[in-house]
C-alpha cells in the first residue's frame, strides 16, 4: 500500500487513429487509463493521480494529481487527437507537477503511454531519465503502437537510467485481439502497489474475463469465484449433452459397422470438433479444484467403467458396445477423451492423467458408496486403465489421419 | 575548531556531547541520489561508532556527486555543530549547505535556494573536525536537510558519518502518529456511554 502520487501523460497524437488496438488506439489507451486510475486510489485513499497530454497543442497538464476519480475521467472525455508526441517535454513537465504535490510525503511515479515514434534521441532521453532517478523519480513506460525501429532502444535506454532499485518498468504490447488494459492487468504497472494493487488487479482480471466471455477467461460466461453452483450446473449440463450427442454418434456409426476401429475414429471426430470445450473445461476443473467433492459424473463414470471391465480389457470399443445404452454414454465419453489424450499432447490428457493416478482413483473409489478398494475387480481396473494408455498410442496415429 | 581535549576523544564525556543522534526521527530520514535507497540510515550512530564502517555507508549515484539529506528529529533540538566522515580517495563532500525546517527540497530547490549556512570541508577520516553554526540560527530546528554538492575529483560522494553536537529541549513537535481515515461513518465507532447499542447519539 504504497503512497505515490502519478502523473499519466497520454499520447493524443495523429498515430493513435490507427485501429489495430480495438476500438481504436487512442479508446484502448483511455480505457488502460481509467483502470490504472481506479487501482492507484483503491491501493491506497490518499494516492493521487493527474493527467497530462503529450501531443496536440502542446503538453497540456488536465488534471493536477488528485484523488478525485471523476474529475479525471472527465478530463480524459472528449480529448482530441493531433499533432506529434513530445516525449521529453511530458517527462519534465509531468516530473514539474509531481514536485508540486500537496503531499510531499508521496512517491513520486510518471506513466507514459508511448504508441507513437520518439523523435528524441537516445542520449537526451539517458538524461532526462538520470534526472527523474536522481530525484527519485519512479517511470512506467507502456510501449505500443508503433514500432518505429529505434523506439525500443530509445526506450529501454531511458528505463535504464531511471531505474532505481526494479520501481521502474517498461510493459510493450503488440496489437492483437487482447484489449491494452487486459494485457496491462498482469503487469507491474498495476501490481507495483503491493497487496492493494493486485487485488484490485485480480478482480479487475476476473471481471474483465467473465465480460468477455472466455476466450482466455471462464466459461459461459460465469465466473467459478463468484457463484461456482451455478458454473458447475452448467458444466454438469454441458458435459451430459456432450457425451449423449456421442452415444449418439456412436450408435449410429456402430449400426454401419462394427469394427473396433472405424465407430471410434468417427467418434472421435464428433469429440474433436468439441476439443476446444473440453480443454476450456478441463481447465476449469483445474480451477475449480476440489475435483472428488464436486465432480459426481466422474464418479458415476468410474463406476459404470468398473461394472463393464470385469475381464479388465483394454480393447475399449467392443467392450462398449456390450453394456447398457446408459452405462455407454458415460463410459464411452470417459474413454473417448482418454482415447484423444494419448494422442494429443493438449491439456485434455489432464483427465486421463487423473485417472491414471493410482492414489487419486483410489481415494474416489474410496469415497464412493460400496466400494471396497481391495476388492480384485478394482484392482483390476485400476491395472487395465494403466495398461490402456500405451495400448491407445498404437491405435490413435491410425484414427489421426481420417 | 578542533576537538581542544587532551585526552583521546573516545572518552566518554566527549561523546556524551555528540548524543543528538539518539533525537533523529530515523524512520523518516531520507536522501536524494543514493545509490542504495535506505542506505542514508547508516550514517547516523554514537560518536564511538563514527569510525565503524560495518553498518554501510551513504554514497552517490555513479557519476555524480550531489546528495541531499533530510534530517527530521523527534523534538526540538539547537545544534551546536556538525561533524562529517567523509570516504577516502577524494570521495568526502567538499562542500555543506544546510536547510532548516523545510520539507520536500529537491536539488532543483537546494541549487536556487539561499541555504542557512555554507560551510566549506576539509577531509576529515578520523572524524575530529567538527563545523560549528550560528547558533542563533539553528535554536528551534524540527528538520535540517543537508545538501552536498560536490566531493573532492571523486566520482561519488562518500559519508561514512554525520555527528550532531547540541541539545534538545523537551518540546516534541505535533506528529500524529496513526490517523484512521472514515470514508463511510461506522456507527459502531461512535456507540457513546448511555446507549449501548442502537443509533447512536450525538450530543
Amino acid at each position: 500500500m504504497v503512497l505515490e502520487a502519478t502523473m499519466i501523460c497520454v499520447d493524443n497524437s495523429e498515430w493513435m487513429r490507427n485501429g489495430d488496438y480495438s476500438p481504436s488506439r487512442f479508446q484502448a489507451q483511455a480505457d488502460a487509463i481509467n483502470l490504472i486510475c481506479g487501482a492507484k486510489t483503491q491501493a491506497n485513499p490518499e494516492n493521487t493521480v493527474g493527467v497530462l497530454t503529450m501531443a496536440g497543442k502542446g503538453v497540456r497538464v488536465l488534471a493536477t494529481p488528485t484523488s478525485d476519480l471523476g474529475r479525471i475521467l472527465a478530463c480524459m472525455h472528449g480529448l482530441e487527437m493531433g499533432g506529434e508526441m513530445n516525449i521529453a517535454s511530458a517527462i519534465q513537465v509531468a516530473q514539474l507537477a509531481l514536485k508540486h504535490r500537496q503531499n510531499k510525503n508521496q512517491q513520486q511515479r510518471i506513466i507514459v503511454f508511448a504508441g507513437s515514434p520518439v523523435k528524441y534521441e537516445k542520449k537526451v532521453l539517458e538524461m532526462i531519465g538520470k534526472k527523474l532517478k536522481k530525484n527519485s523519480v519512479a517511470l512506467d513506460i507502456v510501449d505500443f503502437g508503433e514500432e518505429d525501429d529505434g523506439k525500443p532502444e530509445k526506450l529501454e535506454a531511458l528505463l535504464s537510467a531511471v531505474n532505481n532499485n526494479d520501481s521502474s518498468h517498461m510493459i510493450h504490447v503488440p496489437p492483437g485481439p487482447d484489449a491494452l488494459s487486459d494485457v496491462l492487468i498482469s503487469t507491474p504497472v498495476f501490481t507495483s502497489g503491493g497487496e492493494g494493487g493486485s487485488g484490485f488487479a485480480v478482480a479487475a482480471a476476473a471481471a474483465t474475463a467473465a465480460a468477455i466471455g472466455g476466450s482466455s477467461g471462464y466459461d459461459f460466461d460465469v465466473d467459478p469465484n463468484i457463484d461456482p453452483e451455478l458454473a458447475l450446473a452448467l458444466r454438469v449440463s454441458m458435459e451430459e449433452e456432450r457425451a449423449r450427442q456421442e452415444a449418439a454418434a456412436k450408435r449410429s456409426a456402430d449400426e454401419a459397422g462394427r469394427q473396433g476401429e472405424e465407430p471410434s475414429s468417427k467418434s472421435e471426430d464428433v469429440t474433436m470438433t468439441e476439443s476446444g470445450d473440453v480443454s476450456v473445461l478441463n481447465e476449469d476443473k483445474k480451477l475449480t479444484d476440489d475435483m472428488v467433492d464436486e465432480n459426481d459424473l466422474l464418479k458415476q463414470a468410474l463406476s459404470m467403467s468398473m461394472n463393464i471391465s470385469g475381464s479388465g480389457n483394454s480393447a475399449c470399443d467392443t467392450e462398449m458396445s456390450e453394456a447398457t445404452n446408459a452405462d455407454q454414454e458415460l463410459a464411452l465419453a470417459l474413454q473417448m477423451s482418454m482415447q484423444e489424450s494419448a494422442g494429443e499432447p493438449s491439456s485434455q490428457s489432464d483427465v486421463s492423467k487423473v485417472l491414471e493416478d493410482q492414489s487419486f482413483l483410489s481415494s474416489i473409489l474410496e469415497s464412493l458408496p460400496g466400494v471396497d478398494p481391495n476388492d480384485p475387480s478394482v484392482k483390476e481396473l485400476l491395472a487395465s486403465l494403466k495398461n490402456q494408455s500405451p495400448g491407445k498410442d498404437e491405435e490413435n496415429p491410425s484414427n489421426e489421419e481420417k | 575548531m578542533a576537538c581542544l581535549h587532551d585526552h583521546s576523544c573516545e572518552d566518554h564525556d566527549c561523546s556524551s556531547d555528540w548524543s543528538l543522534y539518539k533525537h533523529i526521527d530515523l524512520p523518516k530520514v531520507s536522501a536524494l541520489n543514493e545509490a542504495v535507497p535506505g542506505s542514508v540510515k547508516s550514517v547516523f550512530k554514537a560518536w564511538e561508532e563514527r569510525l565503524n564502517s560495518s553498518g554501510g555507508h551513504l554514497e552517490s549515484n555513479e557519476g555524480d556527486p550531489e546528495l541531499l539529506i533530510f534530517i527530521p528529529f523527534t523534538s526540538d533540538v539547537k545544534i551546536k555543530s556538525i561533524s562529517i566522515v567523509g570516504g577516502v580517495d577524494g570521495t568526502s563532500p567538499s562542500k555543506m549547505r544546510a536547510f532548516i525546517n523545510r520539507e520536500g527540497i529537491d536539488f532543483s530547490d537546494a541549487q536556487g535556494m539561499q541555504a542557512i549556512q555554507e560551510w566549506d570541508l576539509v577531509e576529515n577520516f578520523q572524524g575530529v573536525l567538527e563545523y560549528q553554526t550560528r547558533y542563533s540560527k539553528f535554536q528551534n530546528v524540527a528538520s535540517i536537510t543537508l545538501h552536498f554538492p560536490d566531493s573532492f575529483g571523486g566520482d561519488t560522494t562518500k559519508i561514512e558519518y554525520i555527528g550532531f553536537k547540541g541539545e534538545a529541549t523537551q518540546l516534541k513537535r505535533d506528529v500524529v502518529a496513526t490517523i484512521v481515515y472514515e470514508l463511510r461513518p461506522n456507527p459502531s465507532d461512535h456507540k457513546t456511554k448511555a446507549e449501548g447499542g442502537g443509533l447512536s447519539h450525538v450530543e
